[in-house]
């Protein structure tokens, strides 16, 4: 028989990593179109984060995503990167990104400030215009302030900026200190039916609630977390690397290694949570990693719910859940017999 | 005769020779396919907007993405360009007495053969630099590389692998990481110990603390070896230009780092390597160092010609990083009223036969283990051992998929236990904002309490069960 088990899990994940310091550099060129190409050593690896990096790039320059073309990934062509990894891409990249921007910006501004009649400081960037704050029908096309940069000044509107997060080294002795900038909260809750016969789990449906910071993009922030639980769903129920006696895996290949497919993925409703990280760039912090890590903690629970039994070693496949559940009703057919 | 002349010779050789009736060794031009998609690009109106911080852009290759047309390294040919395959040791700890190469070198359209003494620093990785690019003196897991070949096909360096032959002298292993831990247990690198980082945490009294704890809740957790799989398997090209610079085109996640590991491994200066990183077909923290990197650049400079390697899907699970197997044992204190008092956590960590990143997921899962509760009295201790199996590395969540399964598997225990709702015991010990975290940080942008409520609401926590 089916029976039907919630369980919850809450997770805190740190973003960036510790052991040595992690910066980003980035360059932004604005051209004399008024479109710019931003310069970053990360790497795409299927995330979204150069998307992500030409939003940050955007916002700061008042403009729209399309207009940042993004270069990456060359060690000779672009910047310094410590990598797409540890979740700290929008985050560190991202402040990187965005200090650049404002360099090239303030270039703009200087340029457009005698056009407009006022100081740099009174201008801002908004909807592809320079233009004065509080007064944005007094605004010139970013193009032409960045062509007049250039052709007239003789100033590219180039600007280039590093960004590593401020942490503090770690006590040997007592592991106190501030080994992260900055962290991230999520909640995941599951709901599976467990057959009692078979110890077969089936998720049904997961509500996600992570916390992201800004989410620069909140597409994007969806698709992670729910990539990040088919991940969790295959920690949890599936996968797993096994060795023979001699240390030779014997399923190094997807008959026997069994994965989730589209055909086990629940359905997954994802809450952003509000929040805003003055440390971030426009207040985001991060979201890769943290989304695949409460997935399994919540199935765990939630079996446990369905059918009484805990199980204490990944992953939960059907045979060691049967075997929990026999054990189980073993235990209380001896209580019975014992009364 | 001299080298070149020798090897001139069995290019023209095998060129001249090529039959096309045995199939073996028919020789395959390379192929760069033509430019299917439409160079005029479809602009959706979101990527047009202002402001652009909130909006739902798409990326700009995404369509190519869903039509398959995106294209990998394993998409991409250059004039002349070789293929290569590692040999692996299929045996999990042997020393190496001899490796035997004449028979593949010998082969038809085999045009190099490498082994690990051929490589200027043999050994790399990103903390300790433990790990041989292909092992020469020792394996320690049954995945490591200890030879190479560079072909005019796929199929030819595969059957030319198979001539490689190796003498091993099978070596005591060890494979279970409490094992490792102990005194008498067989060492993967010897004279070392197997434990090859430490981590502790201290905060508070946890002694007086569970002394007054009304109850104290003991278990122990463990999970299992998992690989990243990502679609798109490592792969890479290298080649040489007429500067004496190598570029190397690869699916590498941190290229920073990847160009300081293929410098110090080629004793190249840095300005003489150049890594392009491709568009990856995912990474999840596989791909976050090299791995057959320097073994391309070298065939590639023996041969003069680009040399691809793309590894097979065995290859990913036996040959690159995996997520570390973790021991947690976790005892907790609590008052009455469901408020967690003392915690001790003790994790040891299976780092397999290198350590790779195990320094940095050692630091994470210390960290993160006691989760994110307020916990005033507090004891970590954290260690990651080698054992002879694949080397375990970074994998989203660095630890914390682990430890996570572990602090929440325990409070619904003591939830059950006391008899609490298990949302209610978590937000009586949630973090809020301006609290301590374990190593004394006060957190900032807190809102777990906020996630907790949401998540619940949209769930229908509360609502009546069928």
């Amino acid at each position: 028989m089916k029976r039907r088990g919630r369980g919850i899990a809450c997770m805190w994940y740190p973003i960036g990593f510790t052991v040595s310091a992690n910066p980003s550099a980035a360059t932004v060129k604005v051209n004399e179109d008024g479109t710019a190409t931003l310069l970053t050593g990360t790497v795409e690896t299927g995330q979204g984060s150069l998307t992500v990096l030409a939003q940050i790039a955007a916002e700061e320059l008042g403009v729209a995503t399309d207009d940042v073309h993004v270069v990456s990934a060359d060690t000779d062509g672009t910047p310094m990167d410590t990598g797409a990894i540890a979740s700290r891409t929008t985050y560190v990249t991202g402040n990187a990104v965005r200090l650049a921007a404002e360099k090239a910006k303030q270039i703009l501004f200087e340029t457009a400030a005698p056009m407009l009649g006022v100081k740099p400081e009174q201008l801002e960037a908004r909807d592809r215009n320079i233009q004065v704050k509080g007064f944005p029908q007094r605004n010139v096309a970013i193009s032409v302030v960045a062509h007049r940069a250039q052709v007239v000044m003789g100033q590219p509107p180039i600007g280039s900026a590093s960004w590593n997060p401020p942490t503090l080294a770690m006590d040997p002795e007592t592991g106190q200190g501030k080994p992260f900038s900055t962290y991230v909260y999520a909640t995941q809750i599951a709901e599976v039916d467990v057959d009692d016969e078979t110890g077969e789990v089936e998720v049904l449906r997961i509500v996600a609630a992570h916390d992201c910071g800004t989410a620069i993009n909140p597409m994007l922030v969806e698709g992670q977390v729910e990539g990040g639980i088919s991940m969790g769903i295959g920690f949890a129920l599936q996968e797993q690397i096994l060795f023979d006696d001699a240390g030779r895996q014997i399923n190094p290949n997807l008959t026997n290694y069994i994965m989730p497919t589209t055909l086990d993925m629940p359905e997954i409703k994802v809450d952003i949570v509000d929040s805003y990280d003055p440390t971030g760039p426009f207040g985001a912090k991060g979201v890769g990693e943290p989304t695949s890590v409460p997935t399994a903690a919540a199935i765990l629970n939630a079996i446990h719910d369905a059918v009484g039994v805990r199980i204490t070693s990944l992953p939960a496949t059907a045979e060691k859940v049967l075997a929990a559940i026999k054990a189980k009703q073993a235990q209380q057919t001896k209580r019975i017999a014992a009364r | 005769m001299p080298r070149k002349t020798k090897l001139a010779d069995k290019m023209q050789r095998t060129l001249g020779q090529a039959p096309r009736s045995t199939g073996e060794l028919a020789r395959v031009p390379p192929v760069t396919l033509p430019v299917a998609y439409p160079i005029e690009a479809l602009v959706p109106q979101v990527r047009l907007q202002t402001p652009a911080v909130g909006q739902r852009a798409t990326r700009p290759d995404g369509r190519l993405h869903g039509l398959g047309q995106t294209r990998y390294i394993d998409d991409l040919a250059f004039p002349g360009m070789l293929y290569a395959k590692i040999k692996r040791a299929g045996i999990a700890a042997a020393r190496i007495l001899s490796i035997d190469t004449s028979e593949a070198d010998a082969m038809p359209g085999v045009l190099a053969v490498l082994t690990g003494r051929e490589i200027p620093v043999n050994s790399f990785g990103p903390s300790l630099q433990d790990q041989p690019v292909l092992a020469d003196t020792q394996v320690r897991h049954a995945g490591d590389g200890v030879a190479a070949v560079a072909a005019l096909t796929e199929q030819i360096a595969e059957a030319a692998i198979e001539k490689i032959k190796v003498d091993y002298e099978p070596l005591p292993a060890v494979f279970d990481p409490l094992e490792a831990l102990r005194e008498d247990a067989p060492k993967v690198h010897a004279p070392a110990g197997n434990v090859y980082a430490t981590k502790v945490i201290r905060k508070g009294d946890v002694d007086a603390a569970f002394a007054r704890a009304d109850h104290v809740f003991e278990g122990r957790y463990a999970t299992q070896m998992v690989e990243h799989v990502p679609l798109e398997p490592h792969a890479a090209i290298a080649m040489w230009d007429p500067n004496g610079r190598v570029t190397i085109h690869s699916t590498l996640g941190r290229i920073t780092l990847g160009r300081s590991d293929v410098s110090r491994t080629l004793k190249l200066p840095m300005n003489r390597v150049r890594i392009v990183a491709t568009i990856v077909g995912g990474n999840f923290g596989g791909k976050n160092e090299i791995t057959q990197e320097p073994v391309l650049a070298l065939l590639s400079k023996k041969t003069g010609r680009p040399v691809k390697g793309v590894f097979t899907r065995g290859e990913e699970f036996t040959s690159t990083t995996t997520r570390h197997p973790f021991v947690m044992d976790y005892k907790t204190g609590v008052t009455k009223d469901g408020r967690i008092i003392a915690r001790k956590v003790r994790l040891v960590l299976d780092g397999g036969a290198y350590c790779s990143w195990s320094e940095t997921t050692l630091g994470k899962a210390c960290i993160l283990s006691a989760g994110p509760y307020r916990i005033d009295n507090l004891r970590v201790e954290a260690y990651v051992v080698y054992t002879n199996k694949t080397m375990t590395g970074a994998m989203r969540g660095f630890g914390a998929p682990q430890v996570c399964f572990a602090y929440e598997s325990q409070m619904d225990e003591i939830a059950a236990a006391l008899h609490m709702d298990p949302l209610e015991i978590r937000l009586l010990n949630a973090f809020e904002e301006g609290a301590a975290s374990p190593t004394g940080q006060v957190l900032h942008s807190v809102v777990l309490k906020a996630s907790l409520l949401k998540a619940a609401e949209r769930f229908g926590w509360k609502e009546p069960r069928s």
